[in-house]
């Protein structure tokens, strides 16, 4: 294979486990803290983009449309924790139960409202040029996605590690009692975890309705993926996340030239191995009895 | 309640479903028989998440193995018991082998580990499009034959789906009740201090998730007979998501909660979508409003009721608790017999 081909799919790779990092990013903090498997974050992720769809198709900007479905979904995020997800903590059948319901919930209703015709938002014409590289050109948005994955990792690992909200952040990790025994207002916290995940999950459907597009079945697509990456990372950790992500769309995309028919297969081989020698996943705390 | 009637309970309710036929039109026969096929796979699922806390979400797995087994294997083979012990083993064995992966992990790691390796099946029988026909389906055309003639009319196998669904009842009631089952339900309640006690608590739970994988096989086999189609939706993890929600709608504490919920979703689906194109979100709206309102599932507020009314005081509890705080190893009607 000529090198700058390589380079270039080496490129893509890296794009699409940026945009899988922002995928899992707000499962994983979502689980990390609160203990939920938010099995309706692929159903988020794409109302946000189709919200996002929505308002690009009026002509809206494509980045006044971004921060408006990323609010949206804050939102949405916020009622659900409130309203909904506040009432069964520690309980895992009920949580499966509720999230499922939701998911019944988002996916009709974007089928209601955009029909089950593929759609895609275009990319906005500030990105819509390619850079040459070699014999081959790499679009630039892909490149924006990759920086505004590392930002975000940047931005979360600042939260955590040099803030007083990223301190309690992982003190409720680690002791949620002990955490509202010093009289922090945990459900505030809650509320704002949830709200930040389902962010992230608008935020990346926004960001990746331009390269994957946006159709029905989408969001099964993504909470597998995402849930493959959470496995692989390690659970409570977007660190984790972060690897996990950037090693499957490495993975997928140099496995779709290599062995195009398996190329999904190979990242549950890859996720099979990782549990086999190490079944907490990479940066897991180790296993729960 | 005492054993008697309990086991007066269970003969009339077999004797319900056996008399059945006489009242139910066509269609309703077909729904029953699939209910049936369904509340053995529900039943499976059951066993893992109330008796052995393993909540799975990748169920589908050993019940599209099932399906799968009959279809392939069944261009070869024309023998139904062949089919179906095939279909049954490998289930059992991708079970046992995967379970030995999996079952060090647990809770919220364990339902994304099933679910990843479902998926992973999924996704499998999606690429090998020439050999399982892929989302397209294919059709299945092994028949359905003990040594006695076809069973094919929508009576013979309603007949054939009741019997099996009553025997697979009978035999996961007989494996809760005994010794081992015990054994499974004590590692749920404290695994630690099964662990003192000098039991191999990680084997204990391979093996209820190994027969409830059996199980699933078989409800798979059956599934085949009974559609005559198979595409890779039994593999879809939207179809274990299901089950999953007919188990908790239906209550996992006791034995008979599960194909309740069985019950009532393939009604509750086929009611609603014969009105609105929109059901999935009426569905939706009645999960949300179930959870919310707090009660366990239905076969705990039928235990409830049961003591209301016909209770003694000693069996008069104001509350049911939640599946998973009850301090009594579950008897199959779920109620402390004082």
């Amino acid at each position: 294979m000529n090198l700058s081909i390589l380079l270039f799919q080496i490129l893509t790779g890296l794009a699409y486990g940026m945009l899988l990092f922002m995928m899992a990013a707000g499962l994983t903090i979502i689980f990390g803290l609160l203990n939920v498997v938010n099995l309706a974050h692929g159903a988020l992720f794409m109302v946000g983009g189709y919200v996002a769809f929505a308002f690009t198709k009026e002509h809206v900007n494509f980045w006044l449309a971004l921060v408006i479905a990323v609010m949206i979904m804050a939102i949405i995020g916020v009622l659900i924790e409130r309203f909904l997800l506040g009432r069964m903590y520690g309980k895992e059948l009920e949580q499966v139960l509720l999230t499922f319901g939701l998911i019944y919930i988002f996916t009709d209703t974007a089928k209601w409202i955009w029909g089950s015709t593929p759609r895609s938002i275009p990319i906005p014409e500030i990105l819509d040029f390619s850079i040459p590289l070699g014999i081959v050109a790499f679009p630039a948005y892909r490149l924006f996605v990759v920086a505004v994955g590392i930002l975000i990792a940047i931005l979360l690992w600042y939260i955590e590690t040099k803030t007083r909200v990223g301190a309690i952040v992982r003190a409720g990790v680690d002791d949620r009692h002990m955490l509202s025994a010093l009289g922090i207002n945990f459900k505030l916290v809650f509320a704002s975890v949830f709200a930040f995940g389902a962010g992230m999950a608008g935020l990346s459907g926004v960001l990746g309705a331009p390269i994957l597009g946006l159709y029905t079945g989408m969001d099964a697509d993504v909470l597998l993926l995402s849930l493959v990456i959470v496995v692989i990372g390690g659970l409570k950790t977007w660190k984790g996340a972060f690897v996990s992500a950037i090693l499957v769309g490495l993975v997928d995309t140099l496995g779709q030239v290599w062995f195009p028919q398996f190329s999904m297969v190979v990242i549950f081989v890859l996720m099979v191995i990782v549990l086999i020698i190490k079944p907490s996943g990479l940066f897991g705390k180790g296993v729960e009895a | 309640m005492n054993t008697k009637t309990k086991t007066f309970l269970h003969l009339a309710c077999a004797v319900i479903l056996l008399l059945l036929p006489l009242v139910l039109s066509k269609f309703g026969l077909k729904l029953t028989t699939e209910i049936f096929i369904m509340s053995i796979f529900v039943l499976s699922l059951g066993l893992i998440i109330g008796y052995a806390g393993l909540v799975s979400l990748g169920h589908a797995a050993f019940f599209g193995i099932g399906v799968y087994t009959v279809a392939l294997l069944g261009k070869y083979v024309s023998s139904s018991y062949v089919l179906i012990l095939a279909a049954i083993v490998f289930a059992a064995v991708t079970a046992l082998l995967t379970g030995m992966l999996f079952i060090r992990s647990s809770g919220a790691y364990f339902l994304m580990i099933t679910l990843a390796f479902s998926q992973m099946l999924f996704v499998l029988a999606y690429k090998l499009k020439d050999i399982t026909g892929g989302a397209d389906g294919m059709p299945i055309r092994a028949t359905l034959d003990l040594g006695f003639g076809a069973i094919d009319s929508v009576k013979e196998l309603y007949y054939f789906m009741a019997i099996a669904f009553m025997i697979s009842y009978a035999l996961l009631y007989m494996f809760i009740k005994s010794p081992a089952g015990k054994a499974v339900v004590g590692v749920k309640e404290n695994e630690h201090r099964m662990k003192a006690l000098g039991y191999p608590t990680r084997s204990y739970k391979l093996l209820a998730y190994t027969i409830s994988g059996g199980f699933a096989g078989f409800a798979g086999a059956l599934y085949a007979y009974f559609n005559h189609f198979v595409s890779t939706n039994v593999l879809a993890w939207q179809f274990s998501g299901q089950v999953m929600v007919m188990c908790i709608v239906g209550g996992v504490s006791v034995l008979f909660g599960p194909p309740i919920g069985a019950a009532l979703f393939i009604v509750l689906q086929s009611y609603v979508s014969s009105y609105t194109e929109r059901w999935p979100i009426i569905m939706g709206i009645i999960f949300i409003a179930f959870v919310l309102s707090g009660r366990g599932g239905i076969a705990e507020l039928l235990i409830w009721a049961w003591n209301k009314v016909f209770g003694n005081k000693a069996e008069d509890k104001p509350t049911v608790p939640p599946p998973s705080a009850e301090p009594e190893g579950p008897n199959p009607k779920g109620v402390a017999s004082a």
